[in-house]
């Protein structure tokens, strides 16, 4: 039972010879699976700037957004904490200047806080198939590499396993005065994840790094989805 | 173990065929083909003529070879169509390009299973090598079993039959199946099984693999009433979901253990994403066989330890474990590496403290847990009310005693007399079963032998005295503490690991 919603995002970029999802079209495959991301818009001119600075509200992040481009941070393509409209209009000049006619606009997202940067992701083994990953993220991920895998589909002991697997479990209790992340929404993600691998042969991998803990709730605040 | 939901899940229909295991594993009457017409033949086929009677195989053995004769007193079948009754399992060590034609025949007159020893086939990665095995796929299709090609064999205790080249392994039957693509594997581990104590229902090395394999091998044993533990060396697999959906349905039956080989850094694989980077062969595999259910050991020595603790302890998980010992560091290491697998080695109360202490000598000794006796020289009678006496604490789940035995070595010496006479081995064993058998409390003998050289034969004769007396008396026994300790937690990873 494929998401309709997500078939045809990844339809759509599948015909133009894509290889990867923009973020904004992999944030919209993940939210039909229920996978909370943030609030964002998209947008192409002035005009669109105006309206979406009022629906996203101020502090902001403004990052490029094409399919073509995946590591934004090096290329300057990322301006946090926005907090007016002059520093957002100088922003978006920056970024479409950035993008050097990459096709694509610039995404206008909620800014959201959070200490814990968690990763999740996906990729295709070649002899288990689709494989879910959860572990540390942001800057850790690749340097501390505590992750752990399992294979799709994920039952919900499989999930919560998982995060007693890694060894910065403790990092979703209730430390430093933060709030304990809800587990019941991380294994719902981590199962979904996998449904997404399970349903869909052309994504090859799925990053969303990093997953902020909000409160007690995970967002996906960056994603990239490779397709076949 | 609640596993239940994750087996349902996975059971499916399989479409393996109808096989009648009972008469490949206790043939009645096998037949050996390509024996050669001389006894002092090199071969494959003689060498298993000859080392499944010296096995003292019980059933009837038709040597074939197409020139027929005699061998060993036993009449060679020109063919095996004129063996003259049923025939339930075959040995093929022909040449490769006869191994076809030598199948079909066995087909033809009912052979439930044979293995094939002969190499010569995909392993060449020629041509003509995978168009032999596929022969010999479509004629197993057709209604006959195949362990190989290119393989050591089966070797099943209980009937008899053996591993190439293994006339000399135990004839004792044991809980432990063991499954491996390595004939090396297979044989180095029935015959170090034999002196570990590690007993075998059945083992299987499939080589090739054609026909028989990991999973349906799995599908088998789960279900195999003679087989309590499972364990595996696996390099490749040739199909990713069976083998998990089965491993994960036997793991929820008897304790599976795997030896993954070639976990090494995976091909370089370009990809863009860091999950994928992440996710190289050996941190999958792991995860996978977390997954299942699997008991995952590093090495052929953990592999072996696993399957002794798993055959030889209670099905349970121990938490809590007191450690007998004397000298040196025992206390403190016992500690360290209890830790790191966590269990708990907790401190006996006062009273049993004082129970214990009045039997050690004193001073030096300390009966806090680990109990350290102090003198190498302390009797078995003495150890025996020490072990009573901390079982009494319900704490204690499980017992560890470690016995420096070489220490003997000064005091025959100085007596005259050889190692075996000083130390009371047989009398130390007999104590710690009836310490078992009063308290109901498994307890674990550890050997560590520090003086393996040419001057310490004695020694070495000693321990492996004490560890058959350890064995008979179904005590199992580890080199090192750290062997012991890390082998519990396999078993307490298996029984009492799993979140629900």
């Amino acid at each position: 039972m494929k998401n309709e919603k997500a078939a045809k995002i990844i339809d759509k970029a599948l015909k133009q010879g894509r290889k990867t999802l923009s973020e904004h079209e992999a944030k919209q495959v993940l939210a039909a699976y229920d996978i909370p991301v943030t609030k964002e818009v998209l947008v192409g001119d002035k005009t669109g700037l105006e309206k979406g600075l009022k629906k996203i509200g101020f502090p902001l992040v403004m990052k490029g957004c094409s399919a073509d481009i995946a590591h934004k941070t090096e290329k300057g393509l990322i301006h946090v904490d926005v907090r007016t409209a002059t520093e957002a209009k100088k922003a978006f000049r920056e970024i479409l200047a950035g993008m050097e006619g990459f096709e694509g606009g610039v995404l206008l997202q909620e800014m959201v806080k959070g200490r814990r940067e968690l990763v999740m992701g996906l990729t295709r083994d070649p002899q288990f198939g689709p494989c879910v990953m959860f572990g540390l993220g942001g800057i850790f991920t690749e340097i501390l590499r505590d992750v752990a895998f399992r294979r799709a589909p994920l039952e919900i002991r499989d999930a919560k396993e998982m995060m007693q697997d890694i060894k910065g479990r403790k990092i979703l209790d209730a430390v430093r005065g933060m709030e304990a992340a809800d587990q019941k929404m991380l294994v719902d993600m981590l199962i979904n994840v996998g449904r997404i691998g399970l349903d869909f042969d052309d994504i090859m991998e799925i990053d969303l790094n990093p997953v902020i803990i909000s409160g007690s709730k995970p967002v996906v605040v960056d994603a990239l989805m490779v397709l076949k | 173990m609640s596993n239940k939901t994750k087996e349902t899940r996975r059971i499916r229909k399989t479409d393996y065929p109808t096989t009648d295991y009972e008469r490949i594993f206790h043939p009645k009457a096998i037949a050996i083909l390509g024996v050669s017409a001389d006894e002092n033949g090199v071969g494959f086929g003689t060498g298993m003529l000859r080392a499944t009677m010296a096995m003292g195989y019980e059933g009837t053995i038709y040597p074939v070879n197409p020139k027929g004769g005699t061998i060993y007193g036993l009449e060679i079948y020109r063919s095996v169509e004129d063996i003259p009754g049923p025939v339930d399992f075959a040995v093929i060590a022909v040449n490769a390009r006869y191994v076809p034609e030598s199948l079909e025949t066995c087909l033809k007159i009912g052979v439930a299973g044979v293995e094939i020893l002969s190499s010569g086939f995909s392993e060449l990665g020629t041509e003509e090598g995978k168009e032999l095995e596929r022969r010999i796929q479509d004629i197993a299709a057709r209604g006959i079993r195949v362990v190989g090609p290119n393989c050591f064999g089966i070797y099943c205790p209980a009937s008899g039959i053996t591993l190439l080249p293994g006339p000399d392994l135990s004839r004792e039957t044991g809980p432990v199946a063991f499954v491996a693509q390595s004939g090396g594997m297979s044989i180095d581990f029935a015959h170090a099984g034999k002196w570990l104590g590690v007993r075998f229902s059945k083992m299987i090395s499939f080589g090739n693999g054609a026909d028989l394999r990991e999973a349906e091998l799995l599908h088998y044993l789960a279900r195999d009433p003679e087989t309590r533990v499972i364990s595996m060396y696996i390099e490749g697999i040739k199909d990713g979901e069976r083998f998990f959906s089965e491993l994960a349905a036997a793991t929820s039956k008897k304790p599976v253990i795997v030896y993954k080989g070639g976990l090494s850094a995976a091909g370089a694989r370009s990809v863009a994403s860091h999950t994928a980077s992440m996710g190289g062969s050996r941190v999958i595999w792991q995860s996978i066989l977390r997954q299942a259910g699997a008991v995952q050991v590093n090495d052929t020595e953990e592999m072996a330890q696993a399957n002794l603790a798993f055959a030889m302890l209670p099905p349970k998980a121990f938490r809590g474990i007191s450690i007998v010992g004397g000298g040196g560091a025992i206390g403190v290491t016992a500690c360290d590496t209890a830790e790191t697998y966590g269990i708990e080695i907790p401190a006996l109360p006062p009273e049993l403290q004082e129970r214990i202490g009045s039997v050690l000598p004193k001073p030096g000794s300390s009966a806090i847990n680990p109990i350290d006796v102090a003198n190498p020289f302390v009797g078995p009678q003495a150890l025996k009310e020490v072990l009573l006496g901390a079982a009494q604490d319900e704490r204690i789940e499980l017992q560890i005693i470690v016995s420096l035995l070489f220490h003997y070595k000064g005091l025959a010496r100085a007596f005259g007399i050889p190692i075996t006479e000083a130390a009371p081995y047989k009398e130390l064993t007999q104590c710690v079963r009836d310490v078992i058998d009063q308290t109901g409390k498994p307890v674990i003998a550890v050997l560590p032998n520090m003086t393996r050289g040419t001057e310490s034969m004695d020694i070495t004769e000693l321990i492996a005295l004490t560890r058959q007396e350890y064995l008979s008396r179904g005590i199992p026994v580890f080199d090192e503490l750290h062997d012991a300790i890390r082998a519990i937690s396999h078993v307490n990873n298996y029984y009492g690991g799993k979140i629900k």
